[in-house]
C-alpha cells in the first residue's frame, strides 16, 4: 500500500512495529476536539506518524495569547481559524494524509456527526462541558476516548474504552472551575499532547499498555509523573449499570 | 498516629509537596482533610468551598482506592496509611 517514499517516511517507525502496523495507522480516523495547546501537538505528531485521516475539529480563531503553546499557529495566523491554520501545517509536514478541517464548536447536536465512522477521539479540548459531551458520544458510538487536560505546570491523561474502563464521569462526576483565564506554560500540554497522541499510535496499532483505568498526572514543577488508579462506578451517570 | 498525604496539582503548590501530618487514632478521612485545609490558607481554598463543604471536584483515594466524598465522613485511617488528593486541571 505504501509508495518506496512512504516507506521511507516511515522507515524508523516500520522498523519498530512493522510495515502492517503502519497500515493501520495509514487506515485510521481519528478525530481531534480542540487545535489549540493539547491539539496542536497531537495532531503534529499523529500526522507525521501517517495516521491517514486526521478530522480536527474546534470553532475559534488564533488569537496572539495562544501563541506561547499552539505551536502549529505562527503570528501570521493571527485572526485565522484555528483548523485553518493547523490543517495548512499538517498538510505541508505529510501530503500522504487527509487532514479534515471543520470550524465548529462540538456540542450534543453536532458531536455524533462529527465523530461518526472514527476509530478514536482524542480530547484536546479546553473545558469540561465539550469533553462531557465527547464521553458520552463515545460511549454511545464504541469509540475509545483519550482524555488529556492542563494548567499551569500540571496535566492529566487518561484512554477510556467504552464498556471496557471508567468512563470520564466516573472519573470525573464534578467539572472543575471554569477560569476566565487558565495559566499555562506551552510545554505542558506539549507533555500531554505527545502522550495523548502516543496513547494513539499505540491503541491503532496494538502497541503496549494503554492508559486505562490509570489516570496519568503529570507536574512539571516537580518533574514527576505519576499514575493513579480510576474504576468504574456503578452509579455514573454516563456509562453506570444499564447506561452502557 | 501518622497519615501520608499525597498532593497534586493545585492542591501540592498549596501545601508545597507531600506531607506526613499527625491526626489522633481514629481519625477519620473528613478529619484528615481538615487538618490538611489547616496547614495554609492555600490549603484550605483549594480544598474547601467558602462553605466549608468539601470542593465537589477534588479527588479522593485511600491507600491506592477511590473514596467517594460520602464515605468520607465514616472512613477510619490507620497508622502509615496514604491519602491522595487530586483537584483535577481542565484546561487544553
Amino acid at each position: 500500500m505504501f509508495t518506496d517514499r512512504g516507506l521511507e517516511r516511515y522507515q524508523r517507525q516500520i522498523a519498530l512495529f512493522g510495515v502492517e502496523a503502519q497500515e493501520q495507522l495509514a487506515r485510521a480516523r481519528v478525530v481531534i476536539v480542540g487545535a489549540g495547546g493539547l491539539g496542536c501537538p497531537v495532531a503534529l505528531y499523529l500526522a507525521a506518524a501517517g495516521i491517514g485521516e486526521i478530522r480536527l475539529v474546534d470553532g475559534d480563531i488564533v488569537d496572539r495569547t495562544n501563541l506561547n503553546r499552539q505551536v502549529l499557529h505562527g503570528d501570521r495566523d493571527v485572526g485565522r481559524a484555528k483548523v485553518e491554520s493547523a490543517a495548512g501545517k499538517l498538510r505541508a509536514q505529510n501530503p500522504e494524509i487527509r487532514v479534515v478541517a471543520t470550524c465548529t464548536t462540538v456540542d450534543d447536536e453536532n458531536a455524533a456527526l462529527l465523530v461518526s465512522g472514527a476509530d478514536l477521539i482524542v480530547d484536546a479540548a479546553d473545558n469540561f462541558a465539550v469533553r462531557y459531551t465527547l464521553n458520552r458520544v463515545a460511549l454511545q458510538a464504541g469509540v475509545p476516548l483519550v482524555h488529556g487536560a492542563v494548567r499551569g505546570f500540571d496535566g492529566q491523561a487518561t484512554t477510556i474504552i467504552p464498556g471496557r474502563t471508567a468512563c470520564l464521569e466516573c472519573i470525573f462526576p464534578v467539572a472543575p472551575p471554569v477560569e476566565a483565564v487558565t495559566p499555562v506554560v506551552g510545554t505542558t500540554p506539549g507533555i500531554i499532547g505527545l502522550i495523548q497522541a502516543n496513547e494513539a499510535i499505540k491503541y491503532i496499532t496494538g502497541t503496549g499498555d494503554l492508559l486505562t483505568g490509570r489516570l496519568l498526572v503529570w507536574d512539571g514543577h516537580a518533574a514527576t509523573m505519576t499514575t493513579l488508579p480510576v474504576e468504574r462506578q456503578e452509579d455514573c451517570s454516563a456509562c453506570g449499570i444499564g447506561r452502557c | 498516629m501518622q497519615v501520608r498525604v499525597r498532593a497534586f496539582a493545585r492542591l501540592r503548590e498549596a501545601i508545597g509537596g507531600d506531607l506526613m501530618l499527625e491526626v489522633p487514632p481514629g481519625a477519620t478521612m473528613s478529619m484528615l482533610l481538615a487538618a490538611v485545609g489547616e496547614t495554609s490558607e492555600q490549603a484550605e481554598e483549594a480544598l474547601f468551598e467558602e462553605s466549608g463543604e468539601l470542593r465537589g471536584y477534588v479527588i479522593l483515594m485511600h491507600n491506592g482506592k477511590r473514596v467517594r466524598r460520602a464515605e468520607a465522613m465514616t472512613l477510619t485511617l490507620a497508622d502509615g496509611d496514604e491519602v491522595a488528593l487530586f483537584p483535577p486541571v481542565a484546561g487544553g
